[in-house]
């Protein structure tokens, strides 16, 4: 128990850009500290020679083209801010 | 007209021997819809004016005498994290309030070329979070056999919708149960295809090496219609695999099918209802001289824990990208906001409570120092569970197991304790891990309280092997 205390909660939330107020971050951690307890089980299951699986089922590589294609009208029209057919993000550095 | 009993093929025959018209039955939905709805809550939004327009589409093709898929006119709901052009999907999100989808997910393409017809949107946890549709940002969905309690989840608005005879079938998504589980509460057929049978495209991302498209329908013969459909390779999602599918003849094709009885899901702690529900399942199958044999899943038991770790981590992952800018954008995001603001705002207020513990536990378990001990050892316990199931579909065909542990619950329940909620999943975890077809039928209703609430039972069938569990289902449903 114990795992998460109030710095890594705000760490999390910071890599995760997540804005958290002060009672969230209290009941995520508490949350978080017994789903994490949860996870020990796995602990006792013997894993050496076991490779990982990624998921899927028969996964293989599937090629195409490789060309562009202009995104579809709707597809700006659902960006909050755009411009001249273009996606506007504001200034990354100021 | 009777809806009750009304399934896809009886409405096919009706439309085609002109006992009403996809106009009128179409109308007659929406009629049911403002009745009920009210109460039970299963609709985000709906769609009538174009439902309407397509329906007439279908009653020209049949005055003019042409031939017509078995699924023309047919009313569907569509689970509101599945695309229609045109639509907002919401995925019941605050984040994607006004997002409107600029195409139709394949799913949906392939029902429009058969000319079904889309009644509404149905609600769900938020970004299909849940087990019981109460994380919705929007709305609370009743279960229509007994309105105290949840109707299950994800795809609760769906297999609600379904239950109360809003819509003739559903789509739902299923990515460690939540097209099963909801239709176990709901009484209802659901199917979760193998992964790769189904394409995503179009489909809001959860945990992309778990999610699938499935129906939510009153038969497995319903089931098996529109996993036809939907089915089949698509440029747009590179793990569909393309694998025959037919039905086998009944009951020849199925007879010798040997069907597995996993020791692991019959575990002391399972409600009484639902011990008695796969009991009568089994005894019809026995009766139907259909073979069992005990097997043993030895992993189980971590499924859970495997899920609860590869899920968030996932999920996090595809989250990432509703960051204000390229989707909708929160109202409440100041004007003037910094980029940095932008995100820190939109997600904040725009993400409900499941959604930032999943984005948080996620980010946790994929972080340095972190990664090894959670996200790598759930991965090769995922083996594990995998193997599992490899072994026993040597020495059987399908299996028999409990749907879920308990019946429909109470709405709030749960509700508060997140680690509760996630157990709600257990039957129906392995068999998303290792990515196996599965499919919940209903057994019958039983009487709590004052009421009656359905229990359900789950076959999971080999990889790619859906015609033995839609033929097992359909031959225990004909008989």
């Amino acid at each position: 128990m114990g795992l998460i205390d109030k710095n890594t909660i705000k760490k999390l939330a910071e890599l995760a850009r997540l804005e958290l107020s002060e009672k969230e971050e209290d009941s995520l951690r508490g949350d978080l500290d017994k789903i994490l307890s949860y996870f020990e089980e796995l602990k006792e299951v013997n894993t050496d020679s076991v490779a990982p699986m990624s998921g899927g089922t028969f996964e293989k590589n599937v090629y195409r083209e490789d060309k562009a294609d202009l995104p579809k009208r709707g597809a700006i029209d659902s960006f909050p801010e755009s411009e001249k057919g273009f996606l506007k993000v504001p200034p990354v550095f100021e | 007209m009777n809806l009750k009993n009304l399934t896809i093929k009886k409405f096919h025959e009706g439309l085609i021997e002109k006992k009403f018209s996809a106009k009128e039955a179409t109308e007659f939905f929406f009629k049911r819809i403002e009745e009920q709805d009210g109460e039970i809550g299963a609709y985000l939004s709906l769609a009538k004016d174009e439902a309407l327009k397509g329906a007439a589409e279908t009653d020209k093709l049949i005055t003019e005498g042409r031939q017509v898929s078995v699924l023309a006119g047919a009313p569907l709901a569509i689970k509101d994290n599945i695309l229609i052009e045109g639509r907002v999907t919401t995925a019941a999100s605050k984040i994607l309030e006004k997002y409107e989808s600029s195409y139709d997910a394949t799913v949906v393409r392939k029902l429009k070329s058969e000319l079904a017809i889309f009644l509404g949107k149905t609600n769900l946890d938020e970004f299909a979070m849940g087990a019981s549709t109460e994380n919705s940002a929007f709305q609370k969905t009743k279960n229509p056999h007994d309105t105290t309690r949840v109707p299950g989840g994800s795809s609760g608005g769906s297999a609600a919708a379904v239950a109360a005879d809003m819509a003739l079938a559903a789509l739902g998504t299923d990515t460690n149960g939540s097209i099963r589980q909801p239709a176990g509460f709901c009484g209802v057929v659901g199917l979760k295809p193998t992964y790769g049978a189904v394409s995503r495209h179009g489909a809001i991302a959860l945990g992309s090496s778990l999610d699938q498209i499935g129906p939510l329908t009153k038969t497995v013969e319903d089931a098996s219609i529109i996993f036809q459909a939907i089915r089949g390779k698509d440029e747009f999602d590179a793990t569909v695999v393309d694998r025959p599918f037919k039905i086998p003849d009944l009951p020849e094709g199925v007879t010798d099918l040997k069907i597995g009885i996993p020791k692991e899901y019959f575990i002391e702690g399972i409600d009484s209802l639902v011990e008695k529900g796969i009991g009568e399942a089994m005894k019809k199958f026995r009766n139907l001289k259909i073979q069992f044999k005990e097997v043993s899943l030895p992993h189980t038991k971590y499924a859970i824990s495997v899920y609860y770790i590869i899920l968030p981590a996932e999920a996090s992952t595809n989250l990432a990208r509703y960051d204000g800018i390229r989707y909708a954008r929160i109202p409440s995001v100041p004007e003037n906001a910094n980029l940095r603001e932008i995100y820190l705002k939109d997600k904040g207020a725009g993400f409900g409570p499941e959604p930032k513990r999943r984005i948080l536990l996620g980010t946790f378990v994929l972080s340095a120092g972190y990664y090894d001990a959670y996200y790598s050892k759930a991965q090769k316990v995922r083996t594990l569970i995998k193997e599992d199931f490899d072994k026993v579909f040597e020495e059987v065909d399908a299996l028999i197991t409990p749907t879920t542990p308990t019946p429909a619950f109470k709405l709030g329940e749960k509700s508060n304790d997140p680690l509760s909620m996630y157990l709600a999943d257990v039957f129906t975890s392995p068999s998303s891990l290792a990515g196996l077809p599965a499919i919940s039928i209903p057994v019958k209703n039983y009487e709590v309280g004052s009421g009656e609430l359905p229990v359900g039972f789950q076959l999971i069938g080999r990889h790619f092997h859906e015609a033995d569990i839609l033929g097992l289902g359909k031959l225990y449903e004909k008989n």
